[in-house]
Parts: C-alpha cells; sequence; structure tokens
C-alpha cells in the first residue's frame, strides 16, 4: 500500500503537468462551444451566459448528421478491406517461405513512406482517371492502400507468435489447411485482427488531405473536411459552432479509445516486434 | 468465394460513386460564408424546376483550398463546367487556354447589366473571360467611441494624421491600439499597399518592372515600422491574420483598421453595440489615395462538354433577384447596376461609404506568378516588421525577387 | 519450410499440385501488393515524371527538361533553410516524444491510483485529427483573445500577453509542442506493449540478486525496450517528417518563411505558385531523404542489435 501511494505520487507529479497540457485544447473547445456569439471572441474561461443550445445549433448549421455517416462508412468500409487484404498478406509472410520475401517486406516499408500530401497530384491524376472522383469509393480504396503496410506489419508479428502445432495437430486429425486455418488459426489471431482495425479505422477517421482533394461535394465530406471547411477562407467563423462540432467528432473515438485501449497493448505487445 | 465478396463489395461501394449525365451541369463555388452553399442549393432548384432536363450538381469548396482544388481537377481532367475563381489567377486560366471566352452568348443587354468597373478585370485581349460574381473594395474602419474618448472628431485625412489619430487612442492604454496592422497570410502585402500607393506608388512601373524598391515603398513600410516601434499597431502584428485583426477590432481594442464590406455584417452579428464609421483610406502628401479592389469570376472552362446549358444557368444567375439575394447575404459590393439601386444597397450608408472609394480602387496587377509575387512582398514586410531587416534592404530585395519572377 | 521444398517428387498430378502450393503465398500477398502498389507506388511515378518535365501550373507537361527543376529549387536560398529546419523539425519531435514516452509508459506500466483515467488522458490527442488539434491551438494561441494568454495571467504566470505566433523563436518551438503532445499516444501504446512483454520473473530474479530498481531499468526494461524504440522511431519519423496540418494551420509557415518545413514548402510550390514541376521535385527529393534515413537508420540497430 505504501509502495503504492509513493507510485501514485512519482506517477502523477510525471503525468500531471503533461495531462495538463493534453486536456488544455479540450478545455478551450468545450468552453468555446459553450459561449454565445457575442462572448467568443472574449478570452475570459467560463461564459457568463453558457449555451449548451449551441450544440444542437450546430448540429444543423453544420451539417453534422450526413457527415458523420459519410466517416463511419468510410473509415468502416476502409478498415474491412485494408484487413480483408492483410490479413492474408501477413500470414503468408508468418507462415510461408516463399521467394521474394524479403523484396515484399521493403517494397511495404516504402509504401509506408509516401504520405498522401506528396502524392496528392499522382494520387488525383489517378482517381479521375478512374472516374471516381467524388466517389466515396475513392476514399475507402486510398485509405485501405495507405494502411496495408502498418496493418500488414503488425499481423504478421502477432500471427508469428501463434504456436503452428496447432494448425499442425488440425492438419493430422484430417483438416484441410483451410479449415485449420478458419477453426483453429483465426480464433487465436482475432485480438491483432481488432488492434488492426482500430489503428486502421482511426487513421482513417481522422484522415484529412485526401478527403479534401479527392471529395468536392458536400454530401460526400468526411468530418474532418466538414468542420475544416468552416474555418478554411470564409469571411465569418463562428467558433462556437466549430469547436462544439470538434467535440463531437472526437467523443466516439475517445471512448472507443478508452476501452479498447487494453486490448491495444495487449495486441501489440503479443507480436514480439520484427 | 473471397473474391466474390470483395466484388459484391466493390459494387455496392461502386453504387455510391456519382455518376455524370449529359444535360447536367457542375458548379464549384468558393464558400464564403455559411450562407454561400445553401444559397447555390436554391438557385440550383429554382432554375431545375424551370429548365427541366438539366440538372445542376454545386460543388462548394473552402476559400483557402480553392486554388488547390482547381488545380488538381484541371491536371485530372476532372474540372466543372463552370467555376468561381480569383479574378487575378484569370490570366493563367486564358494563358493555358483553359477558360472559355464567353463573347459568343454574351449580347449587349446582358453585359449592361454590370457595372463597368467590375467587369473589366476579368476582359482579357479584348475578350471577356469571366463574369464577376462577388466584388469588394477596402476602407477604413474607425471606432467613434475610441476617437470620442481620445478626443478626436474624424477620422484621419492622411497618415501623418492617422499616426497622430493612432498616438492619441494608444495613449488611452487598457490594452488598446490606434492601428490594427495585418502581417499574417492573405493580404499582408495589400495592407502595405494601400500607404505605398497614398506616397505614389505602384505595384509595376511603367516598364512591367516592379515597384517595390521604389521611394514611396520603402516610405510605407518606414511608415508601419515606425508605427509598430512606437507602439501604435497590436503587438506582434506578424501573428494577425486579416480575421484576427477583426477580431480586434470587434472587440474594440483597436481604433482603425482597413478591410472590406463584409466586416460590417459581422459587427451586426457578434458585436452589435460597437459603435463605428467607415472611412476612405487616408490619402498621401499630394493627396494620392489607391484602395484594394477585388473580384472573383465565374468563368466556363473550354472543355465543357455542356456549354450551353452551363450558359444557361449562368444568365439565370446574373439576373436581379438571384444576384440581389446573394450580394446581400455575403455583404458583398453590388456588380449588377440595377441591384445597386435597390433600396437595401442604395440607402445602406456602410455600402455607400465603400462605393465612394470605388473610383480609387485598384486591382491586383495582371501578370503571371502573381500569387508568388504577392509572397515575396509579404514576407519582405514580415521582416521589416520583425525588424530582422531595414525597409530599404527588404524592399530592395523584394523588388529584385519580383523582377526575376516577371522576367524583367 | 515444408511448403516450398515439396516440388522435387515425380508425377505430374503431384507436380501440379506442388505449383499450386507454390503459388499460394503469392496468391495470399497478391491482393495487397497490387493495391498498394497501384495506388501508392503509381502516383508516385507519375510525380517523377512531372520533376523531369516543365509543367504549367495544372500539372500539364511542356516538355522534358532533364534536372532543371531541381537545380532550380538548389538555388533557392529558402529551400536550403527549409531543409535544415525540417531536421531541426523531424528531430524535435520524435526526440522529444521518445524522452516524454518513456518514463511516461514505465509509470502507467506499474499500478497506482487512478492509473486507468491517467491512461486515458494520455490517449486522448489521438482521437482528434491532428488538423483540427491545430485549429484550436491557432485559436487558443492568439495573442489577444487567445485563451492561452488569459489562462497563463490567471494563473500568474505571466503579466502581459504574449503573441506567440509573431516570430518564429515563439511559434516553431510551439509548433514542436503540439507535435510532440499528438506523437505521444502511439508511442507510449508501443512502449506499453513493449513492457507488457517483459516477463516478470526477470525482475523478481533480479531483485533477489540485490539489483536496484535503478540497474533493472538500465540492464532489463531499457533493452528488452529496444526493438519498440527502433520502430517507434522509424514510425514516427516518417509520419513527422510527412507531418503538414500543425505548421500549416498555426502559420503557414512564415512569418517570412521562417518556420517552413519541406511539406508546407511544396504545399505552396504546387498550388500556391503553381510551380508543380519544382514541387514534384521537392516530393522525389522528400522521398529520397527518407528512404535514405530509414534504411541507415535500420541498418545501424539491427548491427548493434547483432552486437548486444
Amino acid at each position: 500500500m505504501n509502495t503504492k501511494m509513493r507510485h501514485t505520487l512519482i506517477a502523477w507529479a510525471l503525468i500531471g503537468p503533461i495531462a495538463v497540457v493534453i486536456l488544455f485544447p479540450f478545455a478551450v473547445m468545450l468552453i468555446t462551444a459553450l459561449k454565445p456569439a457575442d462572448e467568443v471572441l472574449q478570452p475570459h474561461w467560463w461564459p457568463r451566459n453558457p449555451q449548451w443550445g449551441n450544440f444542437i445549433a450546430m448540429w444543423k448549421a453544420t451539417n453534422f448528421g450526413p457527415a458523420l455517416l459519410n466517416s463511419l462508412l468510410v473509415s468502416g468500409f476502409s478498415t474491412a478491406l485494408a484487413v480483408a487484404v492483410s490479413v492474408p498478406a501477413a500470414y503468408a509472410l508468418a507462415r510461408m517461405p516463399f521467394r521474394g520475401k524479403g523484396a515484399f517486406r521493403q517494397f511495404l516499408l516504402i509504401s509506408q513512406m509516401l504520405s498522401p500530401i506528396v502524392l496528392v497530384l499522382g494520387l488525383f491524376q489517378l482517381v479521375a482517371s478512374l472516374g471516381l472522383l467524388d466517389s466515396k469509393l475513392s476514399i475507402v480504396l486510398v485509405y485501405a492502400a495507405f494502411a496495408i503496410a502498418f496493418a500488414t506489419w503488425l499481423l504478421q508479428s502477432y500471427f508469428s507468435t501463434i504456436p503452428r502445432d496447432l494448425e499442425e495437430a488440425a492438419w493430422i486429425e484430417g483438416a484441410s489447411r483451410t479449415t485449420a486455418i478458419r477453426t483453429v488459426f483465426l480464433p487465436l489471431a482475432l485480438p491483432a485482427i481488432a488492434v488492426t482495425c482500430i489503428f486502421t479505422f482511426v487513421q482513417a477517421w481522422n484522415e484529412f488531405v485526401l478527403a479534401l482533394t479527392l471529395l468536392r461535394s458536400q454530401e460526400s465530406y468526411t468530418l474532418p473536411i466538414q468542420i475544416f471547411s468552416l474555418v478554411a477562407g470564409r469571411y465569418t467563423i463562428e467558433w462556437n459552432y466549430v469547436m462544439a462540432a470538434a467535440l463531437v467528432a472526437t467523443v466516439p473515438v475517445a471512448i472507443v479509445f478508452a476501452i479498447m485501449q487494453r486490448h491495444l497493448v495487449r495486441g501489440l505487445a503479443s507480436g514480439a516486434v520484427k | 468465394m473471397k473474391l466474390k465478396t470483395y466484388l459484391m463489395g466493390g459494387a455496392a461501394l461502386a453504387m455510391m460513386a456519382s455518376m455524370a449525365h449529359a444535360g447536367d451541369v457542375r458548379i464549384t463555388v468558393a464558400e464564403y460564408s455559411s450562407k454561400t452553399g445553401p444559397y447555390f442549393d436554391k438557385m440550383a432548384a429554382e432554375f431545375e424546376a424551370a429548365n427541366p432536363g438539366i440538372n445542376i450538381d454545386v460543388e462548394v469548396t473552402p476559400w483557402d483550398v480553392l486554388l488547390q482544388k482547381l488545380t488538381t481537377d484541371i491536371a485530372g481532367n476532372a474540372n466543372a463546367d463552370l467555376a468561381i475563381i480569383g479574378t487575378r489567377w484569370l490570366l493563367d486560366f486564358v494563358d493555358q487556354g483553359i477558360a472559355e471566352p464567353l463573347d459568343g452568348y454574351i449580347d449587349d443587354e446582358f453585359s449592361g447589366r454590370f457595372i463597368e468597373t467590375f467587369l473589366s478585370p476579368s476582359v482579357m485581349d479584348d475578350q471577356i473571360y469571366g463574369l464577376p460574381v462577388a466584388a469588394s473594395a477596402r476602407a477604413m474602419y474607425y471606432n467613434k467611441a475610441l476617437f470620442e474618448q481620445a478626443g478626436l472628431d474624424g477620422p484621419p485625412e492622411t497618415w501623418d494624421e492617422l499616426a497622430a489619430d493612432a498616438k492619441a487612442i494608444s495613449d488611452l492604454g487598457e490594452g488598446i491600439s490606434g492601428y490594427g496592422l495585418q502581417g499574417k497570410e492573405i493580404e499582408t502585402d495589400v495592407y502595405f499597399y494601400y500607404p505605398m500607393w497614398s506616397y505614389g506608388g505602384n505595384i509595376l512601373n511603367e516598364d512591367g518592372s516592379s515597384g517595390f524598391g521604389s521611394d514611396a515603398a520603402i516610405q510605407a513600410a518606414t511608415l508601419y515600422k515606425s508605427l509598430i516601434d512606437d507602439g501604435l499597431t497590436q503587438d506582434g502584428p506578424t501573428a494577425y491574420s486579416r480575421e484576427d485583426v477583426q477580431n480586434l477590432f470587434k472587440q474594440g481594442k483597436v481604433g482603425m483598421m482597413i478591410t472590406a464590406p463584409f466586416l460590417a455584417n459581422q459587427i451586426k452579428d457578434e458585436a452589435p453595440e460597437l459603435q463605428y464609421g467607415i472611412a476612405p483610406i487616408p490619402a498621401g502628401p499630394d493627396g494620392d489615395r489607391g484602395t484594394y479592389g477585388v473580384t472573383d469570376s465565374i468563368i466556363m472552362f473550354a472543355n465543357s462538354g455542356n456549354k450551353d446549358e452551363a450558359w444557361q444557368f449562368l444568365d439565370y444567375l446574373f439576373t436581379q433577384g438571384p444576384r440581389s439575394e446573394f450580394t446581400l447575404g455575403e455583404g458583398f459590393l453590388p456588380v449588377n447596376q440595377a441591384v445597386s439601386e435597390e433600396p437595401a444597397f442604395a440607402d445602406n450608408a456602410d455600402l455607400n461609404a465603400f462605393a465612394g472609394v470605388l473610383p480609387d480602387a485598384r486591382f491586383a496587377p495582371v501578370v503571371s506568378g502573381w500569387e508568388e509575387i504577392a509572397d515575396v512582398a509579404s514576407s519582405a514586410l514580415q521582416r521589416v516588421y520583425l525588424g530582422e531587416e531595414s525597409p530599404e534592404d527588404a524592399m530592395s530585395r523584394a523588388a529584385k525577387e519580383a523582377n526575376r519572377i516577371l522576367g524583367k | 519450410m515444408n511448403e516450398g521444398t515439396a516440388h522435387s517428387a515425380a508425377g505430374p498430378a503431384q507436380r501440379s499440385a506442388a505449383r499450386r502450393r507454390h503459388a499460394v503465398p503469392y496468391l495470399l500477398i497478391a491482393p495487397a501488393l497490387v493495391l498498394a502498389a497501384v495506388i501508392v507506388l503509381w502516383p508516385l511515378t507519375v510525380i517523377g515524371n512531372i520533376s523531369l518535365h516543365d509543367v504549367n501550373r495544372f500539372g500539364q507537361l511542356r516538355g522534358f527538361s532533364g534536372l532543371a527543376n531541381f537545380a532550380e529549387l538548389w538555388r533557392d536560398p529558402d529551400f536550403i533553410a527549409t531543409l535544415w529546419r525540417t531536421l531541426i523539425w523531424t528531430i524535435g519531435v520524435v526526440g522529444g516524444t521518445l524522452i516524454l514516452s518513456v518514463p511516461v509508459a514505465l509509470v502507467l506500466n506499474r499500478d497506482f491510483h487512478g492509473r486507468a483515467l491517467a491512461r486515458v488522458i494520455i490517449m486522448l490527442p489521438w482521437s482528434v485529427s491532428v488538423t483540427m488539434t491545430a485549429v484550436v491551438w491557432r485559436w487558443a494561441l492568439n495573442g489577444e483573445s487567445g485563451m492561452l494568454n488569459s489562462a497563463l495571467r490567471a494563473g500568474g504566470i505571466t503579466e502581459s500577453n504574449i503573441v506567440w505566433l509573431s516570430s518564429a523563436a515563439t511559434a516553431f518551438p510551439i509548433q514542436i509542442g503540439i507535435g510532440i503532445l499528438v506523437s505521444i499516444p502511439f508511442t507510449v501504446t508501443v512502449f506499453l506493449a513493449g513492457l507488457s512483454s517483459v516477463p516478470e520473473d526477470i525482475y523478481e530474479a533480479a531483485s533477489i540478486e540485490g539489483a536496484s530498481s535503478w540497474q533493472q531499468l538500465r540492464t532489463i526494461t531499457l533493452p528488452m525496450l529496444r526493438p519498440f524504440m527502433t520502430l517507434a522511431v522509424v514510425l514516427n519519423v516518417i509520419y513527422v517528417f510527412n507531418s503538414f496540418p500543425i505548421i500549416w494551420v498555426l502559420t503557414q509557415g512564415g512569418p517570412a518563411n521562417s518556420t517552413d518545413i519541406l511539406v508546407t514548402y511544396l504545399y505552396k510550390l504546387a498550388f500556391r505558385f503553381g510551380q508543380m514541376g519544382q514541387a514534384a521535385a521537392v516530393s522525389i527529393i522528400m522521398f529520397a531523404i527518407l528512404l535514405a534515413i530509414t534504411l541507415l537508420y535500420v541498418r545501424l540497430v539491427t548491427k548493434t542489435e547483432a552486437k548486444s
């Protein structure tokens, strides 16, 4: 107990200052979101006349609902696609020897190095030549492609810790390789797949540059773009709505993180880093 | 099995993709405020109702990324049929054969709808390439209450008076500064052209070379630097964009600033108590003065497949009703003669003050590479404001840089 | 191992079965390979092509120009300064993240009152898009109406308002600080994962042998963490080097280009000045630098690991 108290003191002495800095922008968001229009520019902290109704007004003024739906669709589909192509690739990397394995790994590392902003012009031409501009499909494909490297790496390092004997035992009992994968391997791989899904989903949820370039009509905007369009070059910025929107967009992800973070750590840990 | 799942997923996704039809007109519009999107949607709906068979797709784009979006669109051969652009970008669009000349569609009745000052920047090589959709000019806002407290009876007529008035207001203390000086992001250079023009300078000399190294330019930069050094502007002007300075004005923390008509609209919503006036930009010793005129234009793309339909929509957009609604909603100056005579505009004191400065309005020069030259000027000014370089050195270096871009 | 060497057997049926088995790994990686190659590598070739051409502001090629775009960049003193600044930015953010994340992860790995809460707080920045974080900070850093100044004054830390973004001297460190803040969640998660993979009994054995907790940290924990550090450093270098929103939203690289890094410089060249050729050249240079750094670092680390 005594050592735990000591640990607690040391821990909060270290975490405390960092926590303050981390929480500061959230406090700014909340407080600005609650201010009425004529108080927004005054830097006092607590609004004299808090407007909880701002959240409702924001929802309408910023077209929040459709953007939320778009974000969910795009993030969900791209995560599904990324994981669907990464799991077999990771399985091959973890379990099968084949010529070109090293080259494939290097290819993944290189694709990890390229960021959307650096490629934006080329990407745009690609998407345009496929006739997919302003389609959410283009964003889904591109997000999935950029997620593959990290997802495959994460999955394969976890897969290689799943003991081979279990599958081999199933083969001996006469199961086909596919059956063995389905009944023995995949259930064991589930935690890693879940973690990969979270990483990919969050990446897509927060992505900005590509969505800005590839989506053109407001009906297809995702949340970050929708919120950004409230501040980007408008002559009048309704800061209270901007902050309310930012806060509401944050909450779902924050909750997922709070619930899932132990699994996140475990999923990363079990695959010894290679 | 797996392949099939992929294919089905792909097909489902593909259905979310939008597909273009003949008779569709796509228009890219800049988002000026939260009212812009709904306005164009409404216009599209009204137009579609009157013109069955034509479908209007409106793509609303934040101003800050409009040029990026147009660039990538054109590079990817995926541009719309119509787009709003900054008229100062028009030259590049014309040079590269991207904008369609509109003379074939325009008759005298149509061109007669516009106020000449605002149509002329869109004319190149005697052809009309764009129709002005938004227009504004800059004038000086001043805080009447602060002027009164400082014992001043009216806005300054000249830059010398401005410096004196700024001193009187700054002396009020309480964190109030006389003159709001913009030093960050878009139009940082423009904020400096006002005194430069007043001192008789020009952005480009007669021979097309840069005027940044002129005596007038150095005088103007020196004036701003001395205002900063004497504490007559807000602290750290290089941290303040136009919007930030406007916020200072709304808060009553600066006595004067130069900006566009839309600030008046914002004051009505956010600081209704503020007593302000609008005055012309101060004159120089010889009575010269200049204000910045800006227009945005709608252009038609040369590669559009639906030019006739696109023109029909333009024709509708530029009739009196739609123009009046847009201009009123966004707080711009009327570009249509008939609109400017409507009581809502003719009797609006703020807008009249702006209309009054129009004869002094100067537009961004029509040269390719203008944005880069503006950035050169902004950077030079920022170094002056920060005290990193003397006005002489900074401005003559900027002139050299600008001349390189101009090929002079 | 068993599937790769099995094709020495004779019969045609067996051979085709062997060939099929041989093909399996390629079939498994094919979807990932194709998707990533088309979407990530193909644009790279487009950019490479543009960088070698004279292009108009709309990216339309106007004739081969060899290395002219690269030469033009090299002559620009702003580019050279930006190159160095990008180095400082990357080292500052990645280094700072590492220095803060190790102790935070160590602390969070031990049991203490309020640990669940502390973990949630540390993870929070991850749940906001970096662009939004930057927008909020820009709002909070405003000299007059910013809440940072009013908080600092209320706390008695400063007496007058500081105009944070007026010069690089204050703006750039703040940008690095925000960069660190948003990189901490991922890095701490990786380190926590590393720590939880250290078996408890090693520590027990060490304490029995009388090793102090400092010695345990140095001889057990940190060495065990090393591969996780490599991972975090490599990924963070890639992310930070390419990171656009923080600097763009706060200062757009200003005042007077004094906070520009390569990505913001690239963005300005491409989309503001219409210098597509030079912008593409910057893309290629960035890619080359990143490739060189990553390969060098990975080689260095594997070498030291092999030694120890």
